[in-house]
């Protein structure tokens, strides 16, 4: 499966995404309970700028793969949205494919996708293939490129089974597989995904990981995506841009990341008998991952110290205690992302 | 059991008030037809002066007194009740000590009533500016005789459209089924047209039914156009058929409920 | 064209919804027989007591209920069921999808769902129709063309009328309940608008204009109607259909948070 071949995707290398100086805040209208400032309201309303994104600026190549995160709220769909041409910024540039997004010409619509993992946009009570034939129309595949994208997309989702079934049957799981199949079907060149793995149990995030990871790999597609599950950023994408309060905190490498904001090690050890200690002498109490991390779902005496300091301090312990087991890790991604939106 | 019902009224009176922004829909509904009906009728009768005795005065005062009555009368327990049964949620009312579409539903539907009644009444005073029906006929003894006649109208209603609302334990269709029943109150009961102005046949099967008690008996109760007899009679049948419609309704009320909690929720 | 292509797909996937509750559709079809019946038999209780009505004759009313049926078809099978998604679209955000597509929201939103067991309803208003010009011996090519492109014209006002109610979501969120004036004033469209005293014939005239889909077209039946008359209808309802387009338009734009 060749699919740049015929020269569709812009060539590595050449800007997919381009966003300047990208602003928007919404006009929101302020109210407080009660009667009485109801029919106030109805006269003179009063209202509250919210700033939704603030000068953001970044530019993503053809073909890449970057991870958008940030707490709720923090301006994420909302970029989302004015990059896939739904919402209007109140100014900015955005350039996406070459195409402004808000004037959603065809063509361009015809080039992206954007997948909510919250919202479905298939029909509840038609097998999924049905709903894959009024893609086929509205964005007026031919019959055999249509064919084709499905057989592929059917490979590397593994639909049959699930196609002819009605959607409101399908698990979280299979119905996700469907959606984004449903997204891909016109074969876009831009893919925006909205937290795609949503409320999946951990297989089925990681089959949705592998089969963008192979999407991407198969056809040069550019991939944006924000997730809550740091699991599917380090596994997808290195580049990661972190978006907090409207702006840009952050757009590089997650280990260039990791190095800056958190140059420290966690050390997890486990003494004879299963006891648990007090090791503040030796460093700062450290909190696990949620379930990430140590082998028998949680390790009882955790610390953290700074990088150059791990020698010393691991010593100190090996000497000092019962050590029966440690073990030295990096600090979850979680924290090291807390930590830089605490700057 | 007055408590009960007391606490069931200031509940449902409250939740009613949240959506009175579908009275207004509500209100053109009730409206509308009626008011075709009524042109239509006065206009045939303007030009030839009477329709089998009814002059375009009578024909007015008549669509006029049925916007009323229609509203004392109706029943909605079918938008009340017959999803609470398809969805299950109806479990949780069974589990109270008391017959939930007798306290319940009941009060619900008064509550509606009053709060339409509400809104309704400026307008229909307004209409009677516009329309200037003549009310001559009507007697302090015959409208008060009118407020049982439409208890009675209501409870036939009531009963019946609670029963229709139980088919829901077996079938989806009940919407379907409580259409035909409003038909049957087209037909029979002088709901579009005057019973009056309906074939001879019509009239005497409407004689021995339930639906002319909700309308048409009232209306022309009121308006001073039965005699006495007439009167007694009728209200005899009324009561015979509210003694039906209540045997009727226990009856699918126990097996639906033996049903529903079968099935399960 | 790809407006027929888009209209057949989702078709399609109408008819196969609708497959999913065959029984229901029976149902219906009886129902609607039913009250076929009482609309005829109502309208013989009156040329039973009366030979004409505001000088309108049996034939005539029934071609009007004809007319009334194709418009209360048209309303119940695209504009109630799209009304509905289209708030819930709009309420939990999945309207963003329609946005997304590369064809024309308008076009989207009235053809996403239809009630397809009524086009059984349209073959029967064309009968009534058929019927009700033979019985009232009507005259004359020109009059029945005027009047079936009347009806035209009358059910593009409607469907116009019904895209600019909607399109007022946009910008007043709860006003999601609007469409009912539409269908409850239709019924008003049921016998000639001369009936009605002067403020209910101004109101479904000039305000929700039902007489514009089932009195015009009848008036043309009875070549009452000049061509320059004629002339005016057709151009109400092309620019009622212009109007809602660009409201439509101006309400994306709101959508989308344009400050414009």
């Amino acid at each position: 499966m060749q699919w740049n071949e015929n020269g569709d995707s812009p060539a590595p290398g050449v800007d997919a995404i381009r966003v300047q100086d990208l602003c928007k805040t919404y006009h929101v209208p302020e109210r407080e309970g009660g009667m009485g400032e109801a029919v106030r309201s109805f006269f003179r309303r009063r209202y509250r700028d919210v700033v939704a994104v603030q000068k953001v600026n970044f530019c993503i190549r053809s073909g890449e793969i970057v991870g958008f995160l940030g707490p709720n709220g923090a301006g994420k769909t909302t970029t989302l949205k004015m990059l896939s041409g739904l919402l209007h910024p109140t100014s900015g540039k955005v350039e996406v494919l070459g195409f402004t997004p808000w004037e959603r010409k065809n063509e361009f619509l015809r080039a992206i996708t954007l997948v909510m993992g919250q919202r479905s946009r298939l029909s509840w009570d038609i097998p999924a293939a049905d709903s894959f034939l009024l893609h086929q129309a509205i964005y007026r595949l031919s019959d055999e490129e249509y064919k084709q994208t499905l057989k592929e997309l059917d490979d590397l989702l593994d639909l049959s089974p699930i196609m002819r079934k009605p959607v409101r049957n399908l698990s979280l799981g299979e119905r996700m597989k469907c959606e984004l199949a449903a997204g891909l079907l016109h074969r876009p060149k831009v893919l925006f995904l909205d937290e795609p793995t949503i409320g999946l149990d951990i297989t089925a995030q990681a089959r949705i990981r592998a089969f963008l990871q192979e999407y991407n790999r198969r056809t040069g597609a550019t991939i944006l995506l924000t997730s809550h599950y740091m699991a599917d950023v380090t596994a997808l994408s290195e580049r990661i841009i972190m978006i907090h309060q409207g702006e840009l905190k952050y757009d590089g490498s997650i280990t260039d990341l990791s190095r800056r904001i958190a140059p420290y090690k966690i050390i997890c050890v486990t003494l004879e008998d299963g006891q648990v200690m007090d090791l503040s002498r030796y460093g700062d109490p450290a909190q696990p991952a949620n379930g990430e991390w140590g082998e028998n779902g949680g390790c009882k005496n955790l610390i953290q110290v700074t990088a150059n300091r791990v020698a010393e301090v691991t010593a100190r312990l090996l000497a000092e205690l019962p050590v029966q087991d440690l073990n030295i890790e990096d600090p979850p991604i979680e924290s090291v992302i807390e930590r830089a939106f605490a700057e | 059991m007055l408590n009960i019902y007391r606490r069931l009224w200031q509940t449902n009176w409250a939740e009613q008030w949240q959506y009175r922004a579908n009275l207004l829909m509500y209100l053109l509904y009730w409206l509308v037809s009626p008011v075709v009906y009524l042109a239509v009728w006065t206009t045939v009768a303007n030009a030839q002066g009477s329709v089998q005795g009814y002059t375009a005065s009578d024909f007015v005062t008549y669509y006029l007194l049925l916007l009323m009555v229609d509203q004392l009368n109706a029943d909605i327990t079918i938008h009340l009740l017959a999803y609470k049964i398809q969805d299950g949620t109806l479990s949780g009312e069974l589990l109270k000590p008391i017959h939930p579409i007798l306290t319940n539903t009941l009060v619900n539907n008064l509550a509606f009533k009053a709060l339409t009644l509400m809104v309704m009444i400026p307008v229909w005073l307004l209409l009677c500016l516009l329309f200037r029906p003549d009310f001559g006929t009507v007697t302090l003894p015959n409208l008060l005789l009118g407020i049982p006649a439409i208890i009675l109208g209501f409870g036939i209603n009531f009963l019946f459209g609670a029963a229709i609302t139980c088919l829901a334990f077996w079938t989806t269709r009940v919407y379907a089924i409580s259409e035909f029943y409003y038909a049957l109150t087209v037909l029979f009961a002088g709901q579009l047209v005057p019973l009056d102005l309906m074939p001879p046949l019509v009239q005497q099967i409407a004689a021995y039914l339930p639906f002319q008690i909700l309308r048409f008996f009232p209306i022309q109760l009121i308006l001073g156009r039965l005699t006495g007899g007439e009167i007694l009679v009728n209200f005899l049948l009324g009561v015979f058929w509210l003694l039906v419609a209540l045997g009727l309704f226990q009856l699918v009320w126990k097996q639906g409920v033996k049903r529903f909690s079968a099935v399960g929720a | 064209m790809n407006v027929l292509k888009l209209l057949y797909a989702y078709l399609r996937m109408n008819v196969q919804m609708a497959l999913a509750y065959r029984t229901d559709t029976a149902v219906n079809i009886l129902l609607n027989l039913m009250w076929l019946g009482w609309e005829l038999f109502s309208l013989s209780i009156i040329f039973n007591n009366t030979d004409t009505l505001v000088g309108w004759g049996p034939g005539e009313l029934i071609a009007l209920l004809g007319v009334f049926r194709l418009v209360n078809a048209l309303m119940a099978s695209l504009i109630w069921p799209n009304t509905e998604r289209f708030n819930t679209s709009i309420r939990d955000g999945s309207f963003d999808y329609v946005l997304l597509q590369p064809a024309n929201s308008m076009l989207l939103v009235s053809i996403n769902r239809m009630v397809v067991w009524r086009i059984w309803d349209l073959v029967l208003a064309g009968g009534l129709i058929a019927a009700g010009v033979r019985i009232s011996q009507t005259t004359g090519v020109e009059s029945l063309a005027g009047f079936l492109v009347l009806a035209a014209s009358g059910l593009v006002v409607i469907y116009s009328l019904w895209i600019v109610m909607i399109a007022l979501t946009f910008w007043f969120i709860k006003f999601d309940n609007n469409v009912t004036i539409l269908q409850a004033l239709l019924e008003a469209g049921r016998y000639p608008v001369m009936v009605y005293p002067a403020w209910l014939r101004l109101i479904v005239t000039f305000v929700i204009p039902i007489a514009l889909a089932t009195t015009v077209p009848l008036q043309g039946l009875r070549g009452e109607l000049t061509t320059g008359n004629t002339l005016v209808f057709l151009a109400a309802g092309a620019l009622s259909l212009l109007i809602a387009s660009q409201v439509w338009r101006a309400g994306l734009k709101r959508y989308a948070g344009a400050s414009s």
